[in-house]
């Protein structure tokens, strides 16, 4: 248990931290204009619309628990489109005055507690409040959707297939659309997964809808190593919302495959320099490094390690991340424990990898396997995965294991990391030129 | 594992650092797809259902339904097209049993020209329908289905009026209305469109019920707003009961939106012709929007009329209604004793004398239809028309309130002022006999914004001035896209769970009634009133 005074003083020294490094390196500076958007002006922004609404009905109307937690709801949906978390707290005050004012049958406070909840990585704590807002309404779709990203994430995938059937038989739409896409993602039915995903974007109203459904097919494409099909849905998400920056990270990634470093950094440093969250600063850094510029790679480490330093003493818990940075430090010896500690919390394919990653990266090996073989079997396309289960096996010694998940690497998308990937395909040659 | 907000806010006074320019580094935590959960979908959402007979062709019957509420008019690229993965049906059940005899069944689709180079819905003025320059229009297929029997399609390819997007795009947008309105075999007239939002309202007339302010009504606060609509006109004999609207007048009308039921392996009944799920529904004004209670709203929107009476949960919501209580906790005008089976009769059933309800009179209720088999009636929540009930030669915006049997709740014209008659019933007139002087002018909103016109499809044309433009702006708008999302917690019952009510008639209910049902009460009470001649002995409205 940290004493307040300990916090205070943590996060004192990451901020001054971060923001003097932001200062130094320019983090903050004017990000670079994206591609210039076709659209003329910006379509509606709804969800803007109802917060201004929500808010103009409570300056009115305080004790209106129905439009506290209407507002809660929509502030975590900007947080999410905008990646600005500011808006946690803020969202956390609209649902609890929402369940204050009314207490009892107040599903939609629930869903919204439960929403906030995942997207603190409370998992937990999210399946609870999903399933005390369906006793007080059955009917609630959004409910399953918070139960359904509660359950993937502590690994019951079956528990979370049902609450998305659930969700669609209730009310099919672009919520329900996008989680069963990623429902079939995570089993590795791609194919479904773009149908059900390009249905969202059918149901899309929204630019930032629109985006995140593109995103997301973007993303789809690239994980089959289709980088043109990538290109052009990252293009026409730019298209709808420029502003959407998952875009960029995805736009980067293409252009990193197609060998334009330099666009691939701009469009990375963009990101980070808006969103500097730790996975953007790292996607920078290692960007930053195979461009050969490992100081700035290097700071934008550190940066990394003081945003996360801050989430943790701002009573965040994000091992999985902490371990990803003990990894790109190179401290293996600090990644297996934290990997270990979200592995026990969190039982989902991302972890198991991660986790079997840093104990390769530690020397054990055969007790990586497990871990790495697990990720492969829950989430069979994911590329990276397959790489790092087929260097386990070879650093084994088992070359046919080796050999045969280099080759599904391969199939699935040969770019799936412009550092790791061509590593790949050496260790794919140098097999397959063994006698 | 607990947060600790109040510790980084501490910290951030600490180094004088706005948590603002902090930003996304403090908390956001990777590594999980996020997807959106309260996405929007304005497409499916039902906003208003009119049914009236028709004033210039008195053997049609006119029903018109709008989606999406609260589109902007303000140019640019704004424009709003109807869903293509929903259908857009308006349902009437002409022999009681809250199953739909009649379904009209709208789906559209894209004609996209745009390309990926551009979002602008034209490239230069629009002089037709047909212009190059609109480079983004739909068609509909309009399917009907009668008595059960499988759909028919009557007309393909039919051209929607678009969004206005202004002036220099549209120079003459009367003629594109008039190419979108089109009159098939059999005398249907169809259109669907953009057009003025045609409800009128001061939604914060709504806000008495929490602080007992009515200082600041008499603004329409859907003015200048537009809505998608579909109208159709079909002559009585197409709906009413064995085509005989002389001997079976009523029918029951409600809209809903539903979409192709889906299979998380990916999956699914693809098109209109599989199995579907219902995702909205409208019958009476203000019921689904405003009056349900949210634990409910879902449960109204998932289900058919046909289940609304066997839905437990809401029992007590019906019989022990909690908007006369509120009333009666701010206003001091008592509340009706319980319970509440004149509220049933009139709401569920529609107004007669055939239910051995406490009302002796004879509206609106399927049950007077002559062919009508009373041992398949069923309660239910849907918007119930006389076709028998001439035009009125002088509309009364109160409608049969005001004597003019033609209007709400006899179905619902277009110039019936909704919002005044559920003012009305606030006044808690039905059972006191007297109006709430602090009431009794209503929201002030009287007419809508717009003329409506004298023809099909009656709506005005769409508007084309931003709602919200200009630096002078500042009015405290509270449209009812919030009503929609968020239905005003005073209406729902927050003592219903502490009553403990007579289930006597628990076999009779139906979702959604509260609201409606007083208003109902009040209006059917205050009519039966200036219409009764003899006073009946069983009768248990006191007055």
């Amino acid at each position: 248990m940290r004493t307040p005074l300990r916090t205070v003083a943590v996060v004192a020294v990451a901020t001054v931290a971060l923001l003097g490094a932001g200062a130094v390196f320019g983090l903050r500076s004017p990000a670079p204009a994206s591609q210039p958007s076709a659209a003329p002006a910006t379509a509606p922004d709804r969800l803007a619309a109802t917060i201004a609404r929500a808010q103009n009905r409570l300056r009115e109307l305080p004790r209106d628990h129905e439009t506290w937690a209407a507002l809660g709801l929509a502030y975590i949906e900007q947080a999410r489109v905008t990646a600005d978390p500011s808006l946690y707290p803020k969202a956390e005050g609209a649902l609890k005055r929402s369940l204050s004012v009314r207490p009892d049958e107040n599903a939609t406070a629930l869903v919204g507690l439960g929403a906030l909840a995942n997207a603190r990585h409370e998992f937990a704590a999210a399946r609870g409040f999903a399933t005390d807002a369906l006793r007080a309404n059955p009917y609630d779709a959004d409910a399953y959707g918070v139960l359904a990203d509660a359950q993937t994430q502590l690994g019951d995938a079956a528990a979370a297939t049902t609450a998305i059937q659930r969700m669609l038989d209730l009310r099919p739409g672009l919520a329900g659309y996008a989680r069963a896409s990623y429902d079939l993602e995570q089993r590795g039915e791609v194919a479904s997964a773009m149908e059900l995903m390009r249905r969202a974007l059918d149901a899309a109203a929204d630019p930032a809808d629109i985006a995140f459904c593109r995103n997301q097919l973007g993303d789809l494409a690239w994980s089959t190593g289709d980088l043109a099909a990538a290109s052009s849905e990252y293009a026409a998400g730019v298209a709808a919302s420029p502003s959407y920056l998952a875009l960029l990270r995805g736009r980067a990634r293409v252009a990193a495959a197609w060998g334009d470093l330099a666009a691939a950094v701009t469009d990375a440093g963009t990101v980070a320099s808006r969103t500097p969250t730790p996975d953007t600063l790292m996607e920078y850094a290692a960007l930053l490094r195979l461009a050969g510029r490992t100081d700035e790679a290097t700071r934008q480490l550190t940066l990394a390690d003081a945003a996360h330093r801050l989430f943790v003493a701002n009573g965040g818990q994000d091992d999985l991340t902490g371990a990803l940075l003990a990894l790109a430090r190179g401290d293996a010896a600090a990644a297996v424990p934290l990997a270990a500690a979200e592995w026990k919390r969190r039982p989902f394919a991302e972890v198991a990898d991660v986790l079997g990653w840093s104990l390769h990266a530690l020397g054990h090996d055969a007790q990586a396997l497990p871990h790495l073989r697990r990720a492969v079997s829950a989430s069979p396309r994911n590329a990276s995965y397959a790489y790092h289960l087929a260097m386990t096996l070879l650093s084994l010694g088992d070359h046919d294991g080796a050999l045969a998940s280099l080759r599904q690497v391969r199939a699935l998308n040969p770019y799936f990391s412009p550092a790791d990937g061509p590593t790949a395909a050496r260790a794919l040659s140098a097999l397959e030129a063994r006698p | 594992m607990t947060r600790k907000p109040r510790a980084i806010l501490a910290a951030l006074a600490v180094t004088g650092i706005a948590l603002a320019t902090l930003g996304p580094q403090s908390s956001v935590a990777s590594s999980h797809r996020e997807a959106p959960l309260i996405a929007s979908d304005p497409a499916a959402d039902n906003t208003d259902l009119y049914a009236f007979v028709s004033p210039d062709r008195p053997d049609y019957v006119t029903l018109i339904a709008n989606w999406i509420p609260f589109e902007e008019p303000n140019g640019g690229p704004n424009f709003y097209p109807f869903a293509t993965d929903a259908a857009y049906n308006i349902n009437v059940d002409s022999d009681g049993d809250a199953k739909a005899d009649a379904v009209f069944r709208w789906t559209f689709k894209n004609i996209d020209k745009r390309g990926g180079s551009t979002f602008l819905y034209n490239n230069g003025p629009v002089d037709s329908l047909d212009d190059p320059n609109l480079l983004f229009k739909q068609t509909y297929t309009l399917e009907s289905s009668f008595n059960g029997g499988p759909f028919k399609t009557r007309i393909s390819n039919a051209p929607v009026a678009p969004s206005r997007i202004g002036n220099a795009s549209m120079p003459n947008y009367e003629k594109l209305r008039d190419q979108a309105t089109v009159q098939l075999q059999g005398g249907w007239k169809l259109f669907a469109g953009q057009a003025d939002d045609p409800f009128f309202l001061d939604l914060r007339v709504f806000d008495l019920l929490y602080g007992g302010d009515l200082s600041e009504t008499g603004q329409d606060t859907l003015a200048g707003y537009n809505v998608n609509t579909i109208a159709l006109q079909v002559p009585f004999k197409d709906v009413a009961l064995r085509g005989d609207a002389k001997r079976n007048p009523v029918i029951g009308v409600w809209t809903t939106t539903d979409r192709a039921k889906v299979r998380v392996t990916g999956q699914s009944t693809n098109g209109i012709r599989g199995e579907r799920v219902q995702v909205s529904r409208l019958g009476n004004p203000l019921v689904n929007e405003v009056v349900v209670p949210a634990n409910l709203k879902d449960a109204f929107n998932s289900i058919s009329p046909d289940k609304d009476a066997g839905i437990p949960a809401v029992v007590k919501r019906v019989t022990d209604p909690e908007l006369p209580k509120l009333i009666e906790g701010i206003y001091g005008v008592p509340a009706p004793a319980t319970p509440r089976n004149d509220l049933v009769e009139i709401f569920l059933t529609g107004i007669t004398t055939k239910a051995n309800g406490p009302i002796k009179a004879d509206l609106n209720s399927q049950l007077n239809n002559k062919d009508v088999n009373a041992k398949r009636f069923r309660p239910s929540e849907m918007l119930r028309l006389n076709l028998g009930v001439p035009v009125a030669d002088q509309p009364n915006r109160l409608g049969v309130l005001g004597g003019d049997l033609q209007g709400f709740p006899n179905g619902r014209r277009l110039t019936d002022d909704a919002v005044d008659i559920a003012v009305q019933a606030v006044e808690g007139a039905a059972q006191t006999g007297q109006i709430v002087d602090a009431l009794a002018a209503g929201d002030k909103v009287d007419a809508n914004d717009n003329q409506f016109g004298d023809t099909f499809p009656y709506v005005a044309l769409p508007n084309t001035a931003a709602v919200n433009g200009g630096a002078g702006g500042g009015q405290a708008l509270v449209p009812r896209g919030a009503e929609t999302d968020s239905p005003a917690p005073s209406l729902s019952p927050a003592s219903a769970a502490a009553s403990s009510d007579d289930m006597g008639i628990g076999s009779v209910i139906a979702v959604a009634a509260i609201g409606g049902l007083a208003l109902a009460l009040i209006l059917a009470t205050w009519w039966f009133r200036r219409r009764r001649t003899t006073p009946s002995p069983d009768d248990t409205v006191r007055i």
